[in-house]
């Protein structure tokens, strides 16, 4: 029954944060009725899209997610009554914050995802899965994890200078 | 081409101050006054809190008065009391900061006493403190400031406002350079900036609005922001300090002045101080509102980012 898989040089890292109440069930919709989808999506699980802080966007990068995906309940389902509302703000500013820092705001995706909808959940998953296939991996974050405040590099002459004096 | 600042009304203004402390002082409408003071640098100043009718004469007001002094009345400065009514100085620009802080229910309006200052300019900074203030020298918020009379104060020196030279706005042009500029070359200027930063938190001390008895930055467990000065970190700090000032910085653009590696803070404030406006129609500091734009919400916001 299972399609054959096509093999891929990059697979990326998708972080998915969804609510409990929509997505989350949404997500489990398409499992219970075997859609498939890519694997390379990390369900995690929040109370409520309200819930979610934008420093876990940054630091779901920084821990080398490729893309991001924000989704919850359609504005007027939120079990408590606007937290999506207030996250669709929320999320305006932090996109404009994160393009003019100079994210490519094509890795985060947001969406509204009901508890029915497991079609569409399959159908935002592999959208953007394959998008970010083709944008490579994700290394602005990752490469400012791994480098340290001096950047004058570690064998510049300064330093062999102090080191030969010392 | 520089031109010269007509800050005549300054020495007037001093001398308003001056009495207006001293009356409320000794009248006993306020118990304490927070204002600046000369130090003993030609042209520098720092902040006083007088509680003496008699020290009146100490307080003045310059070119050099740079401080916003609305961060003492913040409950994260716990050294300035909080009993009875206070009297401040504030500018045009503090004076957003006090209606912003009215809003956040961090004062209440009947526990101060304004005392206004009809504002031509600041210095940019007092590393020569004796300069004289000129289309150069003036502070870059200054430039392009609408807010030069503060509205609502309880008493304003009767000091008429000399007028000002055209002068072209620093922030904005810059922030439509950066716009302009591709992602990339964007998140090099960006990471050349932040990798300055050395984690002092002056930005955070010297701030109205971030008065939060725990930062979400000092927490660790779980720890969100690094808090060794690495470039990772200095990122999550700068951007979570961004977007926890979306739709409430007013742009006294004090962070910027007190930075020590000379990080354009400002400029992340100002942008995102556009899209609100842009976004939700809100602007921070021109009156008391219970919520601002990130805590309140509209049923027919734009979502065309969302799918």
């Amino acid at each position: 029954m299972h399609t054959e898989k096509p093999k891929h040089d990059f697979e990326p890292k998708i972080i998915a944060f969804v609510c409990t109440w929509c997505t989350y069930a949404g997500a489990d919709l398409a499992g219970t009725s075997r859609m498939q989808y890519p694997a390379n999506v990390r369900v995690l699980k929040f109370p409520c899209t309200g819930r979610i802080d934008p420093v876990f966007i940054i630091k779901a990068f920084q821990q080398g997610a490729d893309g991001i995906l924000i989704s919850g309940c359609h504005p007027g389902d939120c079990h408590y009554i606007s937290g999506n509302y207030h996250a669709r703000r929320r999320f305006a500013a932090f996109r404009k914050l994160l393009e003019f820092i100079g994210v490519d705001l094509n890795r985060i995706q947001f969406s509204w995802v009901s508890a029915a909808e497991g079609g569409k959940w399959v159908d935002v998953v592999t959208d953007l899965t394959e998008r970010v296939r083709t944008m490579g991996p994700m290394v602005e974050f990752k490469d400012l994890a791994l480098e340290e405040q001096w950047s004058g590099g570690l064998n510049s002459p300064d330093l062999q200078e102090i080191y030969e004096a010392m | 081409m520089t031109q010269p600042i007509d800050i005549s009304g300054y020495t007037r203004i001093t001398e308003s101050i001056r009495t207006e402390a001293k009356r409320i002082l000794s009248d006993g409408t306020v118990s304490a006054v927070i204002g600046y003071t000369h130090v003993r640098r030609k042209g520098s100043t720092q902040p006083i809190l007088i509680t003496n009718p008699d020290d009146s004469e100490k307080l003045f007001f310059s070119e050099g008065c740079l401080n916003n002094l609305v961060v003492y009345l913040t409950k994260s400065k716990k050294d300035v009391p909080k009993t009875g009514k206070i009297g401040i100085v504030v500018k045009g620009c503090d004076l957003k900061a006090v209606v912003g802080l009215l809003g956040e229910s961090q004062l209440k309006r009947e526990d101060i006493y304004l005392i206004g200052v009809p504002c031509n300019g600041v210095l940019g900074s007092l590393i020569n403190p004796a300069t004289e203030l000129n289309t150069k020298t003036i502070a870059a918020k200054c430039r392009e400031c609408t807010d030069r009379m503060p509205v609502g104060a309880d008493f304003v020196p009767p000091v008429e406002l000399a007028a000002m030279p055209q002068m072209e706005a620093t922030y904005s042009d810059k922030i439509a350079k950066l716009e302009a500029m591709t992602p990339s070359e964007r998140w090099e200027f960006w990471k050349e900036q932040f990798s300055k930063c050395i984690k002092c938190y002056a930005c955070r001390q010297v701030c109205a609005f971030c008065y939060c008895e725990q930062c979400v930055c000092d927490r660790n467990r779980p720890q969100m922001v690094e808090q060794s000065p690495r470039p990772s970190g200095n990122f999550s700090w700068h951007l979570v300090r961004a977007i926890h000032l979306a739709g409430r910085c007013v742009g006294c653009a004090e962070c910027e002045r007190v930075c020590p590696m000379d990080i354009p803070l400002n400029l992340l404030n100002r942008k995102m101080a556009m899209e609100m406006k842009e976004l939700f129609n809100s602007e921070a500091g021109f009156e008391v509102r219970e919520k601002g734009p990130l805590n309140s919400y509209d049923e027919h916001d734009d979502e065309s980012f969302i799918r």
